[in-house]
């Protein structure tokens, strides 16, 4: 959290504290608490149905260190970087020209946003038509992806495109593109411009949207069950499966903290490439 | 069937009939038009007689019973729906507060009462249940004292095929085992319900649908494993759908499901030869109702033999009325079909969902490893 107070920016205007309150207050209540009974939950022991005693039992832990949790983990990391890539690859050129070339931004800006008019429930339940292997484009090659770990891809990539191309597009955007007229004017090739000039300047962007994909993947749960026919397990699948059908809530809650400190990794590890982007052209 | 096999098998569980795409537009409906026809039903009662808040599986009751209820009784009925038994409990285990009438099964029930979220049953308010209920359907074993509950309907966890794309004539879980594993690979659903599935397996291995034992449960794991990648899709919510339109042709399943797709294409229901899940759902009213006035007055209005009958239509479940009073108004149909109302000898087979803590443990790690395979 950067809460924090009245720092001396080099030079730079003094803070007032009490603006960041608000938000302080609301993470302080609605993350840091839940957190903290997550954790409670987690050490605590089953007994019964659905009692719970609070105790310091690792049992839940030592749970996940059976094979089938890490394959588990494993699938769920492989959605979650196939999920980032696939929606960088897509993503970039699309912002990269809308930022650079289009003439018509606004319009196309308001296309991407779009699809969060509706509910993304409604938007999953859509692709089950079009997966359908009736629909005339899969009909006419006989394929048939519905229920499919593909048909998991296909949704991941349709859902989270906008999360990656919004925080690109901001970062493109803000690019003064003769800067890189400038790389070209000196001798440097088009490729080599893009990598040494534009590549470092959209870095934020990049970083931005790829934990904006990642992280909320890690624990994707609407797609797998309606798009995968509710056959492959994930992180997200499997802490729902403790919370609302095997009513292990400590088992549930050992898995989402591992998840948390698994993100907490990562986006130490993010952070710390973005600022050194940052520190290099800043 | 005499009050032995009922006691022998009670204590069953289902789940929900159409599914999670019904049970959203129902309740968007509900949230829409349901309170545009209230209103006017209100005005045309010209009473306040308040309203009912139905928390209760999809589709699982004819809709020509809320409005003739509200006719009868002035009262407007509110409605939200779950998918499972467990999703309900653990939203009222969560702290949920404010519905009326809920429809837990028989295992549910006891849960619930020992965490306290449930409220006695008035069984003064109740005239027409004490004069219509079958004798059999009192005293059940998950709710000795029927302090708690009033069954709504009871029926079987088995499965269902299209007779017209399945040429065989599957009879027992072993066949329809082999057939998902072989000929009709990629077009048969399972219910996505853990004791449901893993007892079928049980049960087809001669096991208890209830058992505890570690061996006998790892060889019930390694057949759902072995079947695994010949599901099409886990689900207690979209078969009967995707059997009506045929892109499935086989799945495990409730009868009233199996019946619902008989009444629209060539399709049979199947109470394995080896046994199977035999559930009753009743109705509680929860801790926290707002009104537990209406939900007495609902359960007294469906338990009249003809609005009974309108539900036992449409639901195709086993009505829990004296037999004689349903045969004046419950089509033959319906009355001699053994799916709906089996022989003695094939409910002598049954079993009631009575898993212990411990098993409910176990039958949770296997899950997740069948989820994983």
């Amino acid at each position: 959290m950067s809460g924090g107070g009245g720092r001396p920016g080099r030079g730079g205007p003094r803070y007032p504290a009490w603006l960041a309150l608000p938000a302080l207050g609301w993470y302080a209540a609605f993350f840091l608490a839940p957190l903290g009974f997550i954790a409670a939950y987690s050490f605590a022991e089953l007994s019964g149905f659905v009692g719970i005693d609070f105790s310091w039992n690792l049992d839940n832990y030592r749970y996940l260190w059976e094979p089938v949790y890490r394959d588990i983990f494993v699938r769920t990391l492989g959605l979650a970087s196939f999920g980032t890539a696939a929606t960088l690859l897509v993503g970039f050129p699309f912002a990269y020209w809308l930022a650079r070339y289009s003439r018509r931004r606004t319009l196309l800006l308001l296309l991407v946003i779009v699809p969060f008019w509706t509910s993304f429930l409604i938007r999953t339940y859509a692709w089950l038509i079009i997966l359908d292997p009736s629909f005339p484009v899969f009909r006419a090659f006989h394929i048939d992806l519905l229920y499919t770990t593909s048909a998991i891809y296909i949704g991941v990539v349709y859902n989270y495109l906008p999360l990656m191309v919004l925080p690109l597009y901001a970062a493109l955007e803000r690019i003064d593109w003769a800067l890189v007229e400038a790389a070209q004017d000196l001798g440097d090739s088009p490729l080599r411009a893009f990598r040494r000039v534009t590549l470092p300047l959209a870095l934020p962007g990049v970083v931005a949207g790829s934990l904006l994909v990642f992280i909320p993947l890690t624990g994707e749960y609407l797609i797998p069950a309606i798009l995968g026919g509710n056959k492959t397990a994930y992180t997200g699948t499997l802490i729902a499966q403790q919370f609302s059908e095997a009513h292990d809530w400590p088992l549930g809650s050992a898995i989402a903290m591992v998840v948390i400190a698994s993100m907490t990794v990562v986006l130490v590890a993010f952070s710390r490439i973005a600022a050194h982007g940052e520190a290099a052209h800043g | 069937m005499n009050e032995h096999e009922i006691e022998d098998v009670l204590d069953g569980r289902r789940v929900d009939r159409k599914g999670f795409v019904a049970g959203t537009a129902a309740a968007v409906a509900a949230l829409g038009l349901g309170r545009f026809g209230a209103a006017d039903a209100l005005a045309a009662s010209g009473a306040e007689a308040g309203e009912l808040f139905y928390y209760n599986w999809a589709d699982y009751v004819n809709p020509k019973t809320y409005p003739a209820f509200t006719n009868a009784t002035g009262i407007k009925v509110k409605k939200d729906f779950y998918v499972s038994n467990e999703a309900m409990l653990a939203k009222l285990k969560g702290g949920a507060r404010g519905y009326d009438l809920i429809v837990p099964t028989g295992y549910m029930v006891s849960i619930l009462s020992q965490e306290k979220l449930l409220q006695p049953i008035q069984w003064s308010k109740l005239p027409t249940v004490k004069r219509n209920i079958n004798s059999k359907f009192r005293h059940l074993p998950f709710d000795r004292n029927d302090r708690f509950s009033v069954p709504k309907d009871w029926g079987t966890t088995g499965f269902m095929y299209r007779t017209d794309l399945v040429k065989e004539r599957p009879k027992t879980w072993r066949e329809f085992v082999n057939l998902t594993k072989g000929k009709y690979s990629g077009k048969v659903t399972v219910l996505d319900g853990i004791p449901e599935l893993i007892g079928s397996m049980l049960v087809m291995l001669g096991y208890s649908y209830n058992t505890d034992n570690p061996s006998q449960l790892d060889k019930a794991k390694q057949e759902l494993i072995a079947l695994k990648p010949h599901l099409r899709a886990i689900t207690s919510t979209e078969y009967k759908q995707q059997l009506i339109a045929g892109k499935i042709v086989m799945a495990l399943g409730w009868n009233g499901d199996g019946l619902a797709v008989a009444a629209k294409k060539p399709a049979a229901y199947v109470i394995p030869q080896e046994g199977a899940e035999f559930w009753v759902d009743s109705y509680a009213i929860p801790v926290g109702a707002k009104n537990p006035e209406a939900a007495h007055k609902w359960i007294d209005f469906v338990y009249a033999a003809r609005n009974n009958a309108v539900e036992t239509s449409y639901t195709y479940y086993g009505s829990p009325l004296k037999p004689a009073l349903l045969r004046g108004v419950l089509a033959k149909s319906i009355l001699n079909n053994p799916a709906v109302f089996p022989s003695s000898a094939v409910l002598a087979k049954l079993q009631a969902n009575q898993v212990t803590a411990r098993g409910t443990a176990l039958r949770n790690r296997i899950w997740t490893e069948f989820k994983n395979a």
